[in-house]
């Protein structure tokens, strides 16, 4: 009689495997190589339309170098990005690329994919692994940009929030750092680390606190709000993540404070470049997923076919950041549009 | 064993069918990721069992994992203890939270549901604030603590497959808790108070006791979760880590023959039913399918068995009352 | 009165429950190898003594004495632990466990720490065999009826070998057969010595098993009758303080149209009888039957609750196919059901909702809002109507003894003033006073026009009310008698199946 359970389980997943892989099948198949091409994963640390962009560019390398390439978004932290990564390892997957969430203590995953695969890290480094390179940007040097767009907002000096999904990722930690260094005045170092919950008062700027959402959108609007509450003379906030921007300007304008508070913003979510558009946000520092995905997919399907040329200089392939602001919006936003209507069009 | 017959074969059906479709799947590589999974979840899944089955319910388990996954780390690196000191206070830590709910639930008589959820922000929230959201875990350090949950145990005769340690930990801890639910009275007591709590105080059952005790052997071993978790990751992100998990213990029980009115299950089942997960997990990336589809695609396959196991029950019902007639 | 010590004895016991007064100086005794029947009023506070003696409930005064010296039980163990064994007025029974678990819960014998299901199994055999049932003792309890249930709740009582064995109205849900099979068992247990405490609004049975009969009455001593003067009006007499000879008094009024016709019905509980019957506006129709006979199926597909397998049921002349209760209820049919605790109320609601709530819709104000004060104003006509025995309408009615809950249940489908009553066991658990209230209630029922069909296991009621009874044996109408024809054996023939379908010859 029990056998009835797994009939109606039966049936209803192989509804959905088949319904699965239909949709599947129109992006990358998985599984198997089935073919003679490489297949390569894209690996990121979570869900964002950052990563949409970024796969974008990993399906437009993947046509030009003729390899199949997966990309899997871990939807919950650590756990799922060890899982997922361990499943591509079971498929056999000629190389991956991934944007470790914490490359110390994640150092026994990374050396399990070195150990079964071509590794390679894309938008967060992991230097005391055995990655191949690393495709990204300089964090910290993009922090410092970042703070050079929060003194032409605030010339007379003023009090800032930082808003972000994690600290724990090497790169929100490096953005803030040169986000906090330049505004303070320091000299250039990395390596230093300033804890959060801790007021940082420099000259004419003084950093109040950073708060973390740990990608919760709602947390992340709400962290917003009570800084608002908190601080009523609230003069900047920064948002390091690509969703964090939309949603200070958000709690801003709710707030009736446009203007009084300013806005200074990471990454190009489409809320961000309305807001930059409309005056509202001073200006963003972008990164280019595209190019990460691109750049990531390029150089795994090179490896797979043995082709060591494209590898980078020194390990390290930088894709530099660009200051957005409203005088050259316009001709961003027209680049990212073509690029993400591209693959949908033909 | 009946009960958990149509589980068993639903497990070893998505086994075939995946192994089928995508060799890959028999891997040594691969069968010892899913089994080290579904160890780490089968120890929570146990624990979950017992406070279902005596009609509860707990939704803290998730954030106590998150919570003894940061105060493990914590105790160790940042305060210099020694393991062994951490894990006691690790465990007393799960004893006592059970303990505040048991007797929240039986002497204040409130809903298990309200207390737990209390529960699960309450120990969130102190595990963000103790860690200051800082990540934790060992580094490179402690390697031999860490194979509690790294370790894998070679057969006898076997090359090339090793059994994870937590698996073992979860079987040594199934049998264990099989034994104490099938054959000890205080199992028995569980069970009759789950179904019937008046029945059982009305026959010189102390009900309270019996409710407190699942609620401490249920956070006791999301204690137990939270270090494996904790030193198996060693990546304990404190506002995200054990989020959810709630839910696979409870959809685990489900899944294992647990009736949420209390009264029901075996501990075989519930393994069984986390087995399944696990194996869904894994099948849908290895089939290829879309990973976003992989919530809906559990709980679809959840909803189909139960769906099947309620209409399968009616209908032996229907043909015992026939055959009673005839 | 007696000059031995009793075995047991109760001085002075009171008992405040939030509101009530359950208990107030109440004294009990008993002797060893006697039989006390306790009677009294529903909510007299039969159950409420024995509570205290099981451990459950505490007294807020007054002393217990077990050979003469004073005891205090301060748990169900404690009462366990001196040899008193209380079988509950409901059952109190796990479904999830077996039959051997159940007898032996809270007692499990041990080897090695872990339970000895064999030796449970082996000791219960001897004590099912006591109580006359013949199963094994590894069937899962929720494959028995009732009825078998309620004999397991027995063995279970019996296995503690108790001194004192207390049933709280045990014979509420067995068949004849079963009932004459407990008073066997009663009867050897007071052989062997044990005393035993009987509840029972059956007045017949009490006269058949008592020794002594003790009366309660608002929860107070109402007075004792020794077992030469025993009779059936001394006993009301006590109870009710009143004279309650017009019991079964039934006004024949002319029978009206027919306002139920079932033709060739076919339920899922026996998809392959077809039933066959009619009732007529003003007209009381009894169903007579054994224990599984197909009486609650058949009621409960007349209602809606389930659909019928094929067949017609027309009501007032219109053929219905109820697809829900609530269409049912549209139709102008109402269903009292058989299993109060589960069907026919929602324990941790007041009395007042419980009433209120099958007229829900018609409490409808305009745009949705509720009329509280009307439910209300309902809710009151039926206590004072019923003489539902609460502190207050809004008192949850898990507070209320057995009986006045039946009422409730009683006054919820009362309130909406049906057409045709269904009614399921209507005067289960219910006191003698309170039964003659239903009875005169359906007769005046009947009188407004209103078609009563109800099923019931209690001879004397089905023989006293009905203008007209159907038998149904095994899911099949065995036969019709009118009122001219019933008796007792009459019905019994046809409800044993003893075939007769024609009732000439009798
Ligand atoms: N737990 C309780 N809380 C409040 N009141 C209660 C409780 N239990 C019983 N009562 C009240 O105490 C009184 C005595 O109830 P009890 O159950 O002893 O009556 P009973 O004689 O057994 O009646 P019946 O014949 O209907 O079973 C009733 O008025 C009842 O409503
Ligand atoms: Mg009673």
């Amino acid at each position: 009689m029990r056998c009835s359970f797994v009939v109606g389980a039966m049936a209803v997943l192989l509804l959905s495997v088949s319904l699965g892989c239909q949709k599947s099948s129109s992006t990358s198949s998985g599984g198997g190589n089935s073919d003679s091409r490489p297949t390569v994963a894209y690996v990121t640390n979570g869900i964002a339309s950052f990563w949409v962009v970024a796969e974008k560019g990993v399906e437009a390398a993947a046509k030009k170098f003729d390899a199949n390439a997966l990309v899997r978004m871990p939807p919950k932290g650590p756990g799922s990005q060890k899982r997922m990564v361990q499943e591509l390892l079971t498929l056999g997957v000629d190389g991956i690329a991934i944007s470790p969430i914490s490359s110390d203590n994640q150092a026994d995953l990374l050396r399990e994919i070195s150990e079964r695969t071509k590794l390679i890290t894309h938008d967060a480094d992991a230097p005391k692994s055995d990655r191949i390179c690393y495709v990204g940007m300089d964090n910290y040097v993009a922090g410092r940009a970042c703070g050079r767009l929060v003194k032409e907002a605030l010339p007379e000096g003023g009090t800032i929030m930082i808003f972000v999904g994690r600290l724990e990722q090497a790169n929100a930690k490096l953005r803030r750092q040169g986000l906090i260094d330049e505004l303070l005045d320091r000299s250039d170092d990395s390596s230093r680390y300033d804890p959060p919950n801790a007021t940082l008062k420099g000259e004419k700027y003084t950093i109040l606190d950073t708060r973390t959402d740990g990608f919760d959108n709602s947390k992340a609007k709400a962290n917003a709000q009570d800084a608002i509450v908190k601080y009523p003379d609230l003069s900047c906030m920064v948002g390091l993540f690509a969703y964090n921007p939309p949603f200070c300007l958000d709690a801003v304008r709710e707030a009736g404070k446009i203007g009084q508070i300013k806005i200074v913003a990471f990454d190009e979510d489409f809320g961000t470049l309305q807001g930059i558009e409309d005056g509202e946000i001073a200006g963003t520092v972008v990164q280019n997923p595209y190019r990460y995905g691109y750049e990531s997919v390029r150089i795994l399907a090179g490896l797979a076919r043995g082709d060591e040329s494209v590898l980078p200089e020194g390990g390290f392939l930088e894709i530099p950041h660009r200051i957005i602001k409203k005088d050259n919006l316009q001709e961003f936003w027209t680049e990212l549009k073509h690029l993400l209507g591209e693959p949908d069009s033909e | 064993m009946k009960k958990i017959l149509g589980i068993s074969t639903l497990l070893v059906v998505i086994c075939v069918a995946t192994s089928v479709m995508n060799p890959q799947f028999l891997t040594a590589y691969n069968l010892q990721n899913v089994i080290r999974w579904t160890g780490l979840f089968g120890v929570i899944s146990i624990g979950a069992a017992f406070v279902i089955i005596t009609g509860g319910i707990d939704l803290s388990i998730g954030s106590l994992i998150g919570l003894t996954g940061c105060v493990l780390p914590l105790l160790i690196m940042q305060h210099g203890w020694s393991a062994p000191a951490a894990l006691l206070v690790v465990a007393l830590l799960g004893l006592g939270v059970g303990l505040t709910h048991g007797l929240l639930i039986t002497k204040l008589k409130l809903r298990p549901f309200v207390v737990t959820l209390c529960g699960l922000m309450i120990y969130r929230g102190l595990a963000r604030w103790l860690t200051g959201d800082q990540t934790q875990g060992f580094g490179q350090e402690h390697e031999t603590l860490r194979l509690l949950a790294t370790g894998k145990v070679p057969l006898p005769f076997v090359t090339g497959f090793e059994i994870p340690s937590p698996v073992l930990i979860m079987l040594a801890l199934g049998v264990a808790a099989a034994v104490f639910l099938n054959k000890t009275v205080y199992g028995r007591y569980m069970l009759a108070l789950g179904r019937n709590e008046q029945a059982a105080r009305y026959s010189g059952i102390n009900t309270d006791a019996m409710t407190i005790l699942a609620y401490m052997i249920c956070s006791t071993t999301a204690a137990l979760g939270g270090v494996l978790f904790a030193l198996d990751f060693n990546l304990i992100q404190p506002a995200g880590h054990g989020d959810f998990y709630e839910l696979y213990a409870i959809a685990a029980a489900v899944l294992g023959g647990c009736s949420l009115r209390g009264g029901e299950g075996s501990i075989a089942g519930v393994i069984v039913g986390i087995a399944v997960m696990r194996v869904l997990y894994n099948s849908i990336n290895l089939l290829g399918i879309d990973t976003q589809l992989e919530f809906t695609i559990i709980g679809v396959v959840i909803l189909g068995g139960v769906t099947a196991d309620e209409l399968a029950k009616r209908w032996a019902a229907s043909r015992r009352a026939a055959a009673e007639r005839a | 009165m007696s000059s031995t010590t009793p075995l047991l004895e109760v001085r002075g016991a009171t008992k405040r429950y939030p509101g009530v007064l359950a208990l107030r100086d109440v004294n009990l005794s008993l002797q060893p190898s006697e039989v006390l029947a306790v009677i009294g009023e529903n909510g007299a506070g039969k159950s409420t003594l024995m509570k205290v003696l099981a451990g459950i409930q505490g007294l807020d005064a007054g002393e217990i004495l077990l050979d003469g010296k004073p005891i205090r039980i301060r748990s169900v163990q404690a009462s366990l632990d001196l040899g008193i064994a209380l079988i509950h007025q409901e059952l109190n029974l796990c479904e999830n466990l077996d039959v051997a678990a159940n007898i032996f819960l809270g007692r499990e014998p041990l080897r090695h720490g872990l339970i000895h299901e064999a030796r449970a199994a082996e000791a219960s055999r001897k004590f099912l065999q006591m109580v006359g049932l013949d199963i094994s003792p590894r069937t899962p309890l929720h494959q028995l009826t009732i009825g078998r249930r309620q004999l397991v709740e027995i063995a279970k009582a019996l296995s503690i070998n108790a001194r004192v064995l207390i049933m709280d109205e045990p014979t509420s849900s067995l068949t004849q057969h079963e009932t004459e099979n407990l008073f066997e068992v009663v009867d050897r247990l007071r052989e062997r010595g044990v005393s035993l405490v009987y509840i029972s609004h059956r007045l017949g049975e009490v006269k058949r098993l008592a020794d002594r009969v003790m009366v309660l009455r608002d929860g107070e001593n109402a007075g004792e009758i020794s077992k030469q003067d025993i009779t059936h009006d001394k006993m009301v007499g006590l109870m009710v303080g009143r004279d309650i000879s017009r019991f079964y008094d039934r006004h024949p009024h002319p029978a009206g149209d027919v306002a139920l016709a079932v033709e060739q019905l076919r339920t899922h509980a026996h998809p392959r009888r077809r039933l066959s019957f009619q009732v007529r506006a003003g007209e009381i129709v009894g169903i007579a039957g054994l224990v599984g006979a197909g009486r609650t199926e058949l009621l409960e597909t007349l209602f809606g609750v389930e659909r019928p397998l094929g067949g017609t049921i027309k009501v007032r002349g219109e053929a219905t196919r109820f697809r829900a209760p609530r269409e049912a209820i549209a139709a102008g049919v109402a269903l009292a059901p058989e299993d109060r605790k589960q069907h026919g109320l929602i324990l941790e609601s007041s009395v007042e909702e419980n009433i209120g709530m099958a007229g829900w819709f018609r409490h409808r104000l305009a745009g949705g809002f509720f009329n509280r004060r009307r439910q209300a104003a309902d809710a009151q006509a039926m206590i004072e109507k019923l003489n539902i025995k609460t502190p207050h309408a809004r008192q949850m009615a898990l507070y209320l003894s057995g009986g006045n809950q039946q009422k409730v249940v009683l006054g919820k489908w009362l309130a909406l003033a049906p057409r045709v009553l269904l009614l399921d066991e209507p005067t289960r658990g219910i006191d003698v006073g309170a039964k003659e209230e239903i009875y005169h209630l359906m007769d005046q029922l009947a009188a407004e026009g209103v078609a009563i069909l109800f099923a019931s296991s209690e001879m004397e009621e089905v023989l006293g009310v009905s203008d007209r009874v159907l038998v149904m044996h095994q899911g099949r109408i065995a036969g019709e008698l009118a009122r001219s024809q019933l008796t007792e054996e009459a019905v019994m023939q046809l409800a044993t199946g003893a075939e007769t379908t024609t009732v000439s010859n009798l």
